[in-house]
Parts: C-alpha cells; structure tokens; sequence
C-alpha cells in the first residue's frame, strides 16, 4: 500500500514537473512576445545582439552546413532515384524527393544542427550567468537580461532555422534537379510543374511555421533549462542534459504533428 | 567597416534574395502571373474523381480537377482550371477519357487528334468517357474460369487428351521398329513387310509394262506397222472411189444420149450412190478413230 501510494506520488511529483517547465517556458515565451511588440524595444543595442546571434548560429556555420547539406541531398535523392527506378515509379521520385528532403528532413536536421552547436552553448552560458548571479547584477545596472539577453538569442535562433532551412532546401532542389535531369534544361518544366504542385500556399506555411517553431525550440528550451539551474556550479552539466532532452523531444513532437496535420 | 555585420548582412541579403527569387518562380509555376481556363466534363460516373485529379496530355499533367458538383437534372459536372500556356492543347474535337488503373491514382486523359483544329473556349462543356480496366476483370476472371475448368476437363486421368497421348506413346514406340513409319501406322511389322512386298512387285510390273508398251508403239507406229498399213489400205480405197466416180461420169454420159431404158440406169445410179456414201462413212470413220490418217508421218517416240 504504501509502495502504491509512493509510486502515485512520485508520478504526480513528475506531472507537476512537467507542468511547471511547460509553464515557465510559455510564460517565459508569453513575456518575450510581449516584449517584442513593445517598440521601445527595437534600438540599436538589441538590433546589434540580434545580428551578433544570428552571426555566431547561421553566418558561422554556413559553409560547413551546406556542404552537410549538399552531401545528405544527394545521398538521400539517390536513394530515392535508384529505389523508385527499381519499382518503375521513376515519375514519382522528383515528388518523393521534394516532399521528404524540402519539406521534412532538412528542416529537422537544421533544427538538430543548430541545437547541437548553439542551443547545447545558450544553455550552458545561461546557465553560467545564473549560478554566477551575472542575471542579478544586469538587472541592477539596469540592462534587462530579457531585452538584450534572452529574446534577441530566440529571435536569433528563429531567424537562422528558417533562412537555413530555406537555403538547405534550394540547395535540395537544385541537387534533385541534377541527380534526376543532369546537366540539361530538358527537365525543367517538369521539375517546375511537380515544384508548383506539391508547394502550395497552404505547405509553405506550415513549413515556415514548422521553421518558427524549431527556432523556438532550440533556443526557448534551452534558455529556460538554463534559468532553471540552482545556484551550484555542478548542476550546469546536469541542465544542460536536461535542456538538451527537452530539446530533442520538442523537435521530435514538432515534426510528428506537422506530419500528422499534413497526411492525417 | 565591422566584418561581423558585413557578413551577417551579406548572408541575409542573399538569403531575402535568393526567397524572393524561388518565390517568384514558385508563383509563376503555379501560374499566379496567367490566366486560367476553365472547363466543365459531363460524366456519367465520378467514381474516383476527386479536387487534385490531373488532366494529363500525352502524359504530362496539363491541369486538375478543382471541384465536383451536380447539374440541376443530376447529372454530375466536373470543373477542371488550366493555365493558359497549357489550355492549347485543347481543342473542339479533343476527347476526355477518364482512365482508373489498377495501381495508382485516376486521371482524366485529353486526346486531341488534330492540333489544327480551332481551341476549345474557355468555360466550355465537353463529354468525359470512362474507361475502367477494374470494371473488366471480373468478366475477365470468369472467362479465364471456364477455360480453366475446360482445360482440367480434358486433361483428366481417363480424359481425351490421357488416351490421346497413350496412343501417341504406342504408334512412337512402333515407329521405330524395323518398318518405321509404316509399321506404325499400319499396327505391326507383319502388315509393313505385306505392304513392302506388294510395293516390290508393282515396281516389277511396271517394269515389265514399260516395255510392253514400247513393242505395242513399235507395232503400231514403226515403218510398216498397222497404222501405215491402214493408211495404205485408205489411199487404195480412196482411188478406186475416184475411179468408180469417172465411171459415173461416163454413165451419165451414156445415159443422156440413150433415152431408153433409163430406169435401169436410175437404179444402178442409186445403188452406186449408196455404195459411195458408204465408203465415205467408212472414211470419215476411219479418219476420226484415227487422226494420224490426216497426217500421214508417223512420229515414233
């Protein structure tokens, strides 16, 4: 009985876990919307940490996340290719390709890109700043960590998913293309009339909320994760495990329901 | 000049760019920047038709079905939308088949025969034929059914077909006996032997026929065979004949100048008359039993 009673306990303990970090982080998301669209806002300081965001999650990387995205194309849309020519279904196959590197598989590996490289760093440094009570003396000399902290690294990491993901999906298109017609401009008006049949305006919204989401979700989590961190220095590891968990589920439930809500 | 910001710029610059520019091209492939033409199929079945549905030409997907409806006398109307540097493939004497095939998706099939006859207007009505292989293939199967059965029918243990190739087994087995063929189509070596041995001696007859025939010619047809003697026999009859006619002759003469007694004479004229007239049956007959009389050259062989 008392066995039964524990286990209850320590299942409900877990809910209300669950609860308070899903709280945290939509009141935290609530607070930074808010914040966005408050014009005082937008000056000069926040516009610099901005770019300087977008700098250290996109610019940085570009050249090695193409090339990684080059590289993944081509392999999966030879897949694709030699798969669909073995069942005959050649005429399926630049469809198949669009539809799972364009709109499925880029994105999501975007996502995990910039959530190994910057959300695992956010995490860490917010944490650092907490246990170090950096956060508490920004505040006192009158610099809001929200303003020039935290929103312009979710801001940061929501515009580098999107124009990676975007870019990354050109550069998929323009790999199918080659894989599929060669070095010709024979294929062109098929390759454009299976383009305009799959991305209608319905598919590129939910992509671009797809890519909004992800953005949020490799720097929301982890910045929460990082606040959530106890005032010891050996707990900074532990939450950015944790933050990284939260991470990778999110990323994961996110893709599941964009799917679920495009094929279901 | 922060390098920092430079860069960032530049890759957002070239980002906003480079979606701008897909964008562009996206709502030109979707024919943001065309007219669409519009057209209505009367069917008699929307079996499989859906919104999405391609219309395909040769092939290539030229435009889709954007909706399904009923007419007032419930009849069913299918609205399909094509852009315009698509829309001239069609025609007034195009047809519409709708085609469902067993794996994949239906689509509607235009067929435009003639690419010189005069574009069909926008908003026009045409006619949409069906042509579904699924509904055929119960027929089909029940066809290849019967035929089945048949087929066991006659390849049954103690069937047609069983015998049939028992007897074929057993005229092989014969066939290569000592006789052949022969022995085994006439059942038994026996028989083939008879059939040899009569086959022999008919040779030998007309061996011997073969000669036979050859002394017959030299009989008939030789320097003074039967046939010249004939041919001689005639000529003579036929001299004498001219003869008896010069006699005639000079009894008419004799019996002009006698007055009298011309009744003998009348008779003796009709009996030589009649006498005539036989030998020249008897020539005429003779000539037609044999035509070598006219030609008097017997060719020996």
């Amino acid at each position: 009985m008392n066995f039964l009673a524990a286990s209850i306990e320590s299942l409900g303990a877990k809910i209300v876990g669950w609860f308070t970090v899903a709280y945290g982080m939509f009141a935290f998301l609530a607070r930074a919307g808010l914040l966005l669209l408050d014009p005082t806002t937008w000056n000069r300081a926040t516009f610099d940490v901005v770019i300087k965001q977008v700098y250290f999650t996109a610019v940085q990387i570009l050249h090695i996340f193409l090339a990684y995205a080059v590289v993944i194309s081509w392999l999966i849309i030879s897949i694709i290719l030699s798969t669909a020519r073995d069942f005959g279904l050649s005429e399926f196959a630049s469809e198949m390709t669009i539809r799972t590197l364009v709109l499925e598989l880029l994105p999501f590996l975007t996502a995990l890109f910039i959530a190994l490289r910057s959300g695992s760093a956010i995490n860490t440094e917010v944490a650092l700043m907490k246990v170090n009570n950096e956060l508490d003396a920004l505040a006192h000399c009158k610099v809001p960590p929200m303003q020039f902290e935290f929103l312009p690294r979710l801001v940061g990491g929501v515009i580098s998913v999107i124009t990676l993901s975007a870019l990354a999906g050109l550069l998929a298109l323009l790999v199918g293309y080659l894989a599929i017609y060669g070095v010709n401009t024979a294929g062109f008006e098929p390759y454009t009339r299976t383009i305009a049949k799959i991305l209608d305006f319905q598919i590129l919204a939910g992509l671009v909320v797809k890519c909004v989401l992800f953005g949020l979700a490799v720097t929301l989590i982890p910045v929460t994760a990082g606040l959530e961190t106890p005032k010891k220095l050996f707990m900074v590891p532990v939450s950015v495990l944790r933050g990284m968990m939260r991470v990778f589920l999110a990323i994961v439930a996110i893709e599941v329901v964009s799917l679920a809500l495009k094929y279901i | 000049m922060n390098k920092m910001h430079f860069k960032v710029g530049l890759f957002a610059a070239a980002s906003l760019l480079l979606t701008g520019a897909f964008l562009v091209y996206l709502l030109h492939a979707r024919g943001f920047f065309e007219r669409t033409y519009h057209l209505q199929l009367a069917a008699a079945s929307a079996d499989g038709v859906a919104p999405g549905v391609p219309v395909v030409f040769s092939g290539i997907q030229i435009g889709s079905v954007t909706s399904l409806g009923l007419n007032d006398r419930g009849g069913i109307i299918i609205r399909a939308e094509f852009l315009e540097r698509n829309a001239k493939w069609l025609k007034e004497n195009s047809t519409f088949t709708l085609d469902k095939p067993i794996v994949g998706g239906a689509k509607i099939r235009v067929e435009s025969p003639d690419l010189d006859a005069p574009a069909l207007p926008d908003n026009s009505t045409m006619l949409l034929l069906s042509s579904d292989i699924s509904k055929e293939i119960p027929v089909l199967v029940e066809r290849v059914k019967a035929i089945l059965a048949n087929v066991e029918h006659l390849t049954r243990k103690d069937g047609e077909i069983h015998g049939t190739l028992a007897n074929v087994q057993t005229l092989t087995g014969r066939m290569t006996g000592e006789y052949g063929m022969l022995e085994g189509l006439l059942g038994s070596p026996e028989k083939a032997r008879a059939v040899t041995d009569s086959l022999d001696k008919t040779r030998a007859l007309i061996t011997k026929l073969d000669a036979m025939t050859a002394k017959t010619d030299q009989w008939l047809y030789a320097q003074d065979g039967v046939a010249q003697q004939v041919r001689l026999m005639l000529n003579d009859a036929q001299a004498s004949l001219k003869k008896a006619d010069e006699l005639m002759a000079n009894v008419v003469e004799i019996s002009a100048d006698v007055k009298e007694g011309t009744q003998d004479v009348a008779a003796l004229r009709a009996e030589i008359d009649d006498a005539v007239r036989k030998a020249n049956a008897l020539v005429n007959e003779i000539n037609k039993k044999w035509p070598f009389a006219r030609d008097p050259e017997v060719k020996l062989p």
